[in-house]
């Protein structure tokens, strides 16, 4: 009787572990949120996660963006979601879509999906672009301050 | 034993399997470099380099997308998908071109977890070396800025690369380093440098 609970039993686990290559339809989300350089954000590598956010880390989200540090969307509550496909630039490892859009702030129509503690999304449609919207470089300046160089005389 | 202590048996094996990740240790045998990041936590284990767009969507080119998508590390031990952010150059770069290679294939990996739940931050991973199941030689995970002066042969020159990139000079020229126009840039940057 117990080989038969725990054959239950480990079988209920392997149903509910994922297949290699699980496919899922995603949920239909409509978001508003920052394009930010998740490993400066969630390393802290750079300092606070305020400081790694908006203006004063424009420059250091470019480069990420460019070397293929993956761009999250960084919503009002704080949550972030990996951007896997954008308006149909499936280009993600340093793609020029993403990169065209560093730290703006855009509301987007997409697809969300969830793994093992982390958010992502498929951004199906861009519906507004505000811009860069948080103005970090008032709190904090440039960061890294090596990313803007002193002007020359 | 009861039936009833059959099952209590049996529920307790299943939280026991079902634990999340970070029930776990993965650092035995690690020999990652500390970065002195906060929440860093030393990991070596094997997994399967799977594409992630392919994993979530349904979406799978036979080669991983070639280059262009990020990759991800399908853990063995717990089938857990851990998404690696980082590659080893202190350069702003990241490791999907590390991974590329191995698409699809078994490796064992060395590097460092992120673990701040706090923040959202887990099963993140900065991949310092990689090898594939099988062989013996470890690849250090530095491939990033040899494929970028492959693929900028016309920005050639001293100077790490983002100072070089001319995709980043361009949005700079445009934007300014803060993002908010040339004029706007030139205000900022007079109080910052009075």
């Amino acid at each position: 009787m117990f080989r038969q609970t725990l054959t239950c039993g480990l079988l209920a686990v392997s149903g509910l572990a994922a297949p290699a290559y699980a496919t899922e339809d995603g949920t239909r989300i409509t978001i508003t949120g920052e394009f930010i350089d998740t490993w400066c954000y969630f390393s802290g590598v750079m300092g606070s996660t305020d400081s790694v956010v908006g203006t004063s880390h424009h420059t250091c989200a470019t480069w990420c963006s460019a070397g293929g540090v993956p761009v999250g969307l960084l919503t009002e509550d704080g949550k972030v979601y990996m951007v896997l496909k954008i308006e149909g630039d499936t280009n993600n490892n340093g793609g020029d879509t993403l990169l065209n859009l560093a730290s703006d702030t855009i509301t987007a129509d997409g697809l969300a999906y969830e793994r093992d503690g982390l958010n992502y999304i498929v951004v199906e449609k861009v519906v507004s672009n505000a811009g860069i919207t948080r103005l970090s470089h008032e709190d904090f300046g440039a960061i890294p301050p090596f990313a803007v160089p002193e002007p020359k005389e | 034993m009861t039936m009833g202590n059959h099952m209590k048996t049996a529920a307790v094996l299943l939280t026991v399997l079902a634990t999340p990740s970070f029930a776990q240790d993965f650092s035995a045998g690690s020999e990652a470099k500390s970065w002195n990041l906060y929440s860093e936590v030393p990991a070596r284990f094997d997994a399967t380099v799977v594409d992630l767009m392919c994993n979530m969507t349904g979406d799978c080119p036979a080669d991983c997308g070639g280059g262009t998508r990020q990759l991800a590390l399908l853990r063995s031990a717990d089938n857990v998908l851990v998404f690696p952010m980082k590659n080893n150059q202190p350069a702003f770069t990241g490791a999907a071109n590390e991974l590329q290679p191995f698409c699809g294939k078994a490796v064992e990996v060395d590097g460092l977890l992120l673990d701040d739940p706090e923040i959202g931050a887990q099963n993140m991973y900065l991949l310092q070396r990689i090898r594939e199941v099988g062989t013996e030689e470890w690849i250090k995970a530095n491939r990033w800025t040899k494929d970028w002066e492959a693929a900028h042969p016309e920005a050639a020159g001293d100077g790490p690369w983002f100072n070089r990139d001319p995709r980043v000079q361009a949005e700079i020229a445009t934007n300014g380093y803060f993002g908010l126009g040339l004029e706007q840039d030139a205000v900022i940057l007079k109080e910052l440098f009075p």
